[in-house]
This record gives C-alpha cells, structure tokens and sequence, in this order.
C-alpha cells in the first residue's frame, strides 16, 4: 500500500530561484491495484517516485510504504519495495546471475533463498539462455529481464515502475505489460507513470494525472469519463489540463 | 551500519574490477612487463650505444710544432702516430694539413692532437700534447680518451727504456699499487638503488592505481546510470561508502604490491647485468614489509580523498580531469625522498605524503622514532576521517549524486550570467601577472635592485589593474574599494598590524630552525634590506609602494572574482594567489596567513586603506628591525644570534586577538 500525503520538492535553480517539481502531492494506491501516475515530460512523475523510493528527500510532506514512514524508516521502506526506471541501469560486467545474487544479498536474503527465487522467475520469463553470459553482451529485451527480476528478487509487497516501456520496442514493451498485470495476481500494490495514454488506458485500475507538479485529478476511467463527459482519455487529459489553465473548452478536434 | 552488506558492496566491487580489462592491465599487466622492458632495454641501448660510436671510429689530424728537431724529438712523434694508427678505427692524418680548423669545423676531423717540446733548465726536452676535441659530444670524448691512453703508452715505454739504459728497475714508477676491497655486497648495493627511487615509485603507483579505480566506483556508476539502481536497494549509503572504500585501498596495495615486486626483479636483472654478482642476494623482504605497512594509512587516505572527488564528478572523464592537479600534488611532495638531506622532523612529519616518503627512509637506516611514526599516522587518519565524513556527506545531496539531469538547464543559466569576475578570469589575469613579474620584474631588479622594485609595483602590479578597469568601463573607487576608513578603524590598524607582523616573523623564523632556508636565498634577503638608499627611500620602495600596489591587486582586484563563491572563499583564495605571488616557497606559509587577515581587513570594513595601512606597517616592521637592529632599545626583544624572542609570541597573540575583537565590534557586517 502507497500513502503520499502533501508531498512538495523544491529545487534550487543555479540563479537561485526556488523551482517546484512536486507541488501538494496526495494520492493512495492499495494492494492488489495498478495505479498509473499519467503525465506530460516534467510533469513531475520522476520526482515524486524518487521520493517515494528514498532517493530523494521531500522538502515537506510525507508518504507511507506499507506504513513505513519514507523519512523515519527509509530503511523498511526499500525492503518492502521493488523499484523500476530508466534510470535504473545493470552492471554490464557482471553476469544475470551475479546481478541478482548481488542485490538478493543487499536486501539481506541467504543464498539458498536467492537461488530458489531466481530459479522460478527464470523459468517464468524464459531467461535460462543467458544467465551466465556478461550483461553487457545482452539485448535490450534480455536486460530488462534481468532488471525485472532484480527488482522483484526480495518479494516486495510494493512495485514502483517509472516509466517502465519507455524506449523499449513492442515486443520487450510486453514484457512488461504482462509483468504488471501478473503482480496484480499476486496481490501487489503496483504504482507505474507514463506519459503514454494508451498505456495508461490498458493497464491502470485507476488513473492519477499530474501536471506541473500538481495533481489535476484522480479516479478510475469510467470515473474520468463520466466526470469530464468525454471518451478519449488523451481529450480528458486535455479538458483538466485546460481546466487549471482557467479554460473549459476542450480544444482538442480543432484538426 | 551492517557490515555484512558493506563487504557483500566490496565483494562485488572487486569482481567488477577484475573483469575491467583497463583497470586489469594497469594495476597487474602493466606494471608486470614495464619495467623489465624498462630496465633491460635502457642497459641495453646504453651499451650497444658505445659499441656504436666506437665504431663510427674518428679521424684526427696530427700536426707537428717540434722546436728542437732531433732525432729522439722525431722518433717521440713517430712512435705516437704508428701508435695512433694501430688503434681500432682511428684514422689519423698526419700532415700539416693546410687548414685542419676548417676540417674542424665542418666536422670532417673529430680532434686536432698538436705535439710541442719545450727543454727544462737541466737540459731536459718534455712534450705538450695538446687535444682540440668536443667534449659535448660522446664521440669526442672518446677520441679524447683514446688519444690520452696512446701518449701515456708510448710515455711509459720512453721512460722505461730511458731507466733500463741507466740501470734503474722501471718498476719505480709503480712504487705504489693501489687495490681496491669493496665490503658492500651486490645486496646493499640494491638496497640503496631501491631506498632512493621506492618511496617515490610507490607513492606515485599508489596514488595512480587508487585513481583508476575511484574513478570508475561513482563517477563510472553514475556515467552507466547504475548508481540509482543501488540506491533504491536495501542499503545504507554509508554501507556503500565502506564497501567502495574497502575496494579502492585494496585495488592500490595490489597495485603497489605488483609494482614493487616487478620493480626489484628489474633491478636486480639491472645490477647483474652491470657486472655484480648478484647470486645469493635476496629481496629485501622485511624492507618491503615496513614499505607496505606505511604505505596503508596513505593508501586509506587517497582512497577516501579520490572517492569524495568521483562522488563529486558528473562522469568518469570529470572524475579523471579532477584527479589529475591531486596526482601532480602527491608527485610533488613524495618527490622529497629524493632530496638527500632532507630527513623527518616533527614539523615534517605532519605533512602528508612528505611523511610517509622520509619515514620510510628513516625506516631503511633504521633512524626513526616512534613519535614521528605516531604523528604521521595520526595526522593521515584524521585527514582520513574527514574525508570520508565528506564522501558520505556527498552520498546523501541529492544535488550532487544527480548532478548529469540539471546540466542542460544550468548551462543555459551559466552562460546568460557569464561576466568579467568569475574564477575562470581570476585565475587568467593572475598567471599572465605572474608571468610578467618573473619574467621581467626579476630582469629589472637584476640590473638594479631599487629601481627595478619600483618598476615591478608601479608596472607589473598596479598599472594593468585600472588598465583592465578602463576597457571594462568599471569605477575604480568602488571596484577597489578605494574608500577612506573610520577614524577609529584606522586607529585599531598598528594594534593588529604590529602583533600579526610579529607573530608572522616568528613562524617563519621557527620554520627556518627546523627547515632551514639556503644560505644565499638569506643573502639575498639582506641585500634588500641593505640598499644604498636613505631610509626614507627604502620605506617608500620596501613597506609603501608594496602596500598600496599589491592590496590594489589582491585585496582590490583579484578578490572581486571570487566573491560570488562566498565571502571567506574569496579571502582565502585571493590570500592564496597573494601568496603564491611572491614566487618563495619558505615564505609560502606566513604570506598566505597575512594575506588572510589583508583580506578580511578589507572585506569586513569596507575599505582598502585599512589593508595598505596594515601591509605597510607589516613590512615597514621588517625594515625598522634589519635597520636598528644593534641599537639599544631594540636589545630586549633579540637574542644574541638576531633572531627574535620567542616570548615575544605571547603578548603579540594576546594583543591580535583583542585588537581584532575590537575592529570586529566596531565594523558593521557589510558584506561577510
């Protein structure tokens, strides 16, 4: 379960003026549920799932990860959670297996219980071709396999995915999807961003849109549909979009 | 803080390292096939060189300026150049060519041997050989050599027929045998070879094999976006400090240890090819052994120095540009093993590098104390400590570990705020300046010590100043803070610029006790002092003119460009520059420190003045001392060898501080 209440992070710009990314941030996530966090580049998506997963400190507000405290017990909160990005990257100089034993012994798991794990999720995701070859002779589908698996390794009851398909191809991107929505299955609580509408659409039990640090609004997709009276989600993006901006008119078939 | 998981960081660290092929090839296969490649091939081109030019062989010409023409005079000259001729590849010339110089010159003949006589008073006809060869280069010397040894033969042999026909063994001339019993043993002799050149050798491939791989921890992690992955997992940043830590100091003992050993098998090879008997001789294990265990507080302390830079460092090609004045610093100071006077003190002793290079020394003939050893160890660990503190520190600003995200956005900001005083500029103007004093400021004062003085303030220090002011249409009043002090600002001056001249004169007469200054550097201290000018002349060039003109630089210009990084940044760097500035490296310490107090003097008033005032009387003090140091009332406060007292400390730090605390009180926070 995800908790953020009245999350806000400033930055400090080199002129020295102050820049909000994350502006008064709440919103919740339960078990079992695939919330999406839907947004344009610099929305504001990256930020909040660094703080959520420790990395960055909030300059107030605060979150709970399975009512863990992510300042007080920072520590708990990275046991509990499984963290996905980008910007997570993989030593290529090491092997699959290497990669994972390593952070399984991080998260403080023995070895027979990292073997164990390991074993079922490469036969889950077919990946027993390469796991003794160096990553950095990998392909991209065959990384984020690895990644994956590092992510889920210590069994976290919460998943955080930033912008999981982002630069993958199709095939690779199915990974993914599938990965999520078998999370579901087992009871996760699966928080991911996108600024893929379509994504959002497929996947998320409900939706959470940020703009500009700020959160727009907050519902499942027949909620946003019924609430804003439109179908397409990329038109319902642009209706609260327009609405913070003072204009009620969606101008989105001007084409 | 869970250990387990810093060794479980280490552990994979160092398997990471071993599958970089880089790092493989310079902490192991690098050092493994330099130096033998090194040393074999030096000695080896070193003799096939000689070889060489020996058989280049040389053409001399002979010339004959014999006064007395008898027959033994001729048979003298005969015998010298059949001698000549029968040496390997010589080919002598004997004519009286009509222009052997201008063979000479066009180097077609390497040595003109010209035989003269003379006839002693008792009748006795001796000889001049007389060689016009080049001895700068290696060719002439040999010819040189080879003409030498030919006319000491063929004078033996003269002499010894000479004693046969009258009866006197020839033996005499070898009255004396001189036999030489050499005690050391090839052993000794490499521990001496190694003793000189290991304690820099080592240090360097520390520091070196240290940086490769610190590079790579953080900055590399960054530069490969895995740094965040390891952030997200369950561990301490402190734990992946240790742990990367741990790895850095391991990586460089390897590299050291591999280097040491491959260095002393070269040596050896070295030394038996140079003729020793090198059967039986051993490693000087247990020399190595107190090597490396010195060796390991320094390595800890690169380690967490190198890891806070590479935490710092956006990217690997950062972290390497960042490492590179450290390198070139540790260079420097373990140079000092090379110095064979220097030995360790406990002034030394504290600084390090330069610690642990002459400890070591000590250690190989066995002259250390244990407090020396103490300190050194003491002072690397608590540099240790803080650098660490400061990796750590880092490890937790967001700001630093994601620096790579913001460059895009800040670059646009750096580039609109772009204006004459950044450090960039500063740092420019400064060294143009420095070039100038060097290298005609030392010109001037070479052709005349007083006038050149004056030219190098007025020139070189103060003139380029409202030149560079001018073109930037920048107020020079305001821009150098040309601005008159309070009454009682100036009032509290001689009651901070007495005591700190006088605490200043007394570091660096202690300095000078433990390091003493060479003598002619003293020398020429005095002939400052000792000018022939009247004392008001002397004031004028030696305390006034540098007061005005270097606070006008330091404390008015230079600091301006440092000023947007923090006030106290600033002072120190413009004290720094003052410093470095006076181009003297036993007056380095005591500048930098009145440069501190010049520049806060100026910054916290408001006013310059209070600088000049203060750097006047500071060196006025030094003049007023040289000058009346015999006469009565000056006697109490100088021993008998014309140092000063060292009591004389006390109440000179008594009075700075009250002195300061008042300035403090009555000058308003302007600007710190």
């Amino acid at each position: 379960m995800i908790q953020v209440q009245g999350l806000v992070k400033e930055f400090t710009k080199k002129d020295g003026s102050q820049f909000r990314a994350v502006d008064g941030v709440s919103f919740q996530a339960a078990d079992g549920e695939i919330v999406c966090l839907l947004g344009v580049n610099g929305a504001g998506k990256t930020t909040t799932m660094r703080i959520l997963s420790t990395v960055f400190k909030p300059s107030s507000g605060t979150a709970a990860i399975e009512g863990y405290d992510i300042l007080s017990q920072a520590d708990k909160v990275r046991e509990h959670l499984g963290f996905l990005s980008g910007d997570t990257g993989l030593y290529n100089r090491l092997r699959p297996n290497e990669f994972i034993t390593y952070f399984g012994r991080l998260y403080g798991m023995e070895d027979r219980i990292i073997k164990q794990r390991m074993e079922q999720m490469v036969e889950l995701l077919d990946m027993s071709d390469f796991m003794d070859k160096k990553i950095e002779f990998l392909s991209s589908g065959m990384k984020q396999k690895v990644s994956i698996v590092r992510s889920i390794i210590h069994d976290p009851p919460v998943m955080i995915l930033d912008e999981p398909t982002a630069g993958l191809d199709i095939l690779t991107a199915r990974n993914i999807v599938s990965f999520i929505r078998d999370c579901k299955a087992r009871g996760k609580c699966v928080l991911f961003s996108t600024h893929i509408m379509r994504e959002a659409e497929r996947l998320s039990d409900r939706i959470v849109m940020i703009h500009k640090g700020k959160i727009l609004v907050c519902g499942t997709l027949q909620e946003l549909r019924e609430a804003s009276g439109l179908s397409d989600l990329d038109d319902i993006f642009v209706y609260y979009v327009n609405q913070v901006q003072g204009e009620t008119e969606v101008q989105a078939h001007e084409f | 803080m869970n250990f387990k998981k810093a060794v479980v960081v280490y552990q994979k660290e160092l398997l990471e390292m071993l599958r970089d092929r880089r790092t493989l090839f310079t902490t192991l296969i690098l050092p493994v096939i330099l130096y033998p490649l090194l040393f074999i091939g030096m000695s080896s081109i070193m003799s096939r060189q000689t070889a060489v030019i020996e058989k280049r062989g040389a053409a001399i010409v002979l010339r004959d300026s014999l006064m007395v023409r008898n027959e033994l005079s001729l048979a003298v000259k005969d015998t010298i150049y059949s001698e000549l001729q029968r040496t390997n590849y010589f080919n002598p010339v004997f004519v009286d060519h009509p222009t052997p110089q201008k063979l000479y010159a066009d180097k077609e003949i390497q040595a003109i041997v010209t035989l003269a006589d003379s006839t002693t008073q008792s009748g006795l006809q001796t000889y001049r050989v007389a060689v016009q060869y080049d001895a700068s280069g290696e060719r002439g010397s040999l010819v040189f050599s080879k003409v030498q040894e030919v006319v000491r033969n063929v004078e033996k042999g003269l002499v010894t027929d000479k004693l046969l026909r009258q009866n006197v063994d020839p033996r005499i001339m070898d009255l004396f045998d001189i036999e030489r019993r050499d005690t050391s043993t090839t052993q000794k002799k490499m521990g001496m070879f190694l003793g000189m050149l290991l304690p820099y050798m080592m240090i360097l491939m520390l520091v070196a094999g240290a940086s490769t791989v610190a590079a790579d921890l953080v900055a590399g992690e960054k530069e490969r976006k895995t740094l965040e992955t390891l952030l997200v997992a369950s561990v301490k940043r402190g734990e992946i400090v240790l742990g990367k830590y741990l790895t850095i100091i391991t990586m460089a003992m390897v590299n050291v240890m591999v280097n040491l050993i491959s260095i002393s098998l070269s040596a050896r090879y070295l030394l038996s090819q140079s003729g020793l008997d090198t059967s039986g001789t051993q490693l000087p294990v247990k020399a190595f052994l107190i090597l490396l265990l010195a060796l390991l507080p320094l390595a800890t302390l690169f380690a967490a120095i190198l890891l806070s830079v590479s935490t710092f460092s956006r990217n690997m090609k950062e972290a390497r540009s960042y490492e590179q004045p450290i390198m070139i610093g540790s260079m420097v100071l373990a140079m000092v093993s090379f110095f064979p006077s220097v030995e360790i003190n406990t002034l030394l002793a504290l600084i390090p590098i330069v610690n642990i290079a002459l400890l070591f020394k000590a250690v190989m003939i066995n002259e250390y104390q244990l407090l020396h050893l103490l300190l050194a160890i003491g002072v690397t660990v608590i540099l240790d400590l803080v650098a660490i503190w400061m990796t750590v520190k880092l490890f937790t600003t967001e700001s630093v570990l994601f620096r790579t995200e913001e460059e895009g956005s800040l670059k646009q900001v750096r580039t609109r705020q772009r204006s004459l005083f950044n450090s960039y500029y500063g740092l420019l103007y400064f060294a143009l300046a420095l070039v100038a004093l060097f290298y005609l400021g030392t010109a001037w004062q070479g052709k005349d010590l007083l006038q050149g003085l004056v030219k190098t303030q007025l020139l070189i220090i103060l003139l380029p100043v409202f030149v560079v002011l001018r073109i930037f249409k920048l107020k020079p009043v305001q821009m150098l803070r040309l601005k008159l002090p309070r009454l009682t600002e100036v009032v509290l001056i001689p009651f901070i610029a007495i005591p700190a001249a006088l605490i200043v004169a007394l570091v660096a007469q202690y300095i000078n006790t433990v390091f003493p200054f060479p003598q002619d550097y003293l020398e020429n201290m005095q002939k400052l002092f000792q000018m022939d000018a009247s004392l008001l002349v002397l004031f004028a060039v030696i305390a006034l003119a540098p007061g005005i003109c270097e606070e006008i630089l330091f404390r008015g210009f230079l600091v301006r460009f440092y000023e947007n990084k923090g006030i106290w940044f600033a002072i120190l760097i413009s004290a720094l520059l003052f410093a470095v500035f006076h181009l003297d490296p036993f007056r380095l310490l005591p500048t930098f420190v009145l440069g501190i107090l010049l520049g806060y003097l100026t910054l916290r008033s408001g006013s310059i003045v209070n600088a000049m005032l203060s750097h006047t009387i500071n060196n006025g003090l030094a003049l007023l001392v040289v000058s009346y140091a015999g006469t009565r009332w000056l006697q109490p406060f100088i021993t008998t060898k014309g140092d000063l007292e060292y009591w004389l400390l006390a109440p000179a730090l008594l009075l700075l501080v009250a002195a300061l605390w008042a300035f403090h009180k009555i000058t308003a926070p302007k600007e710190m």
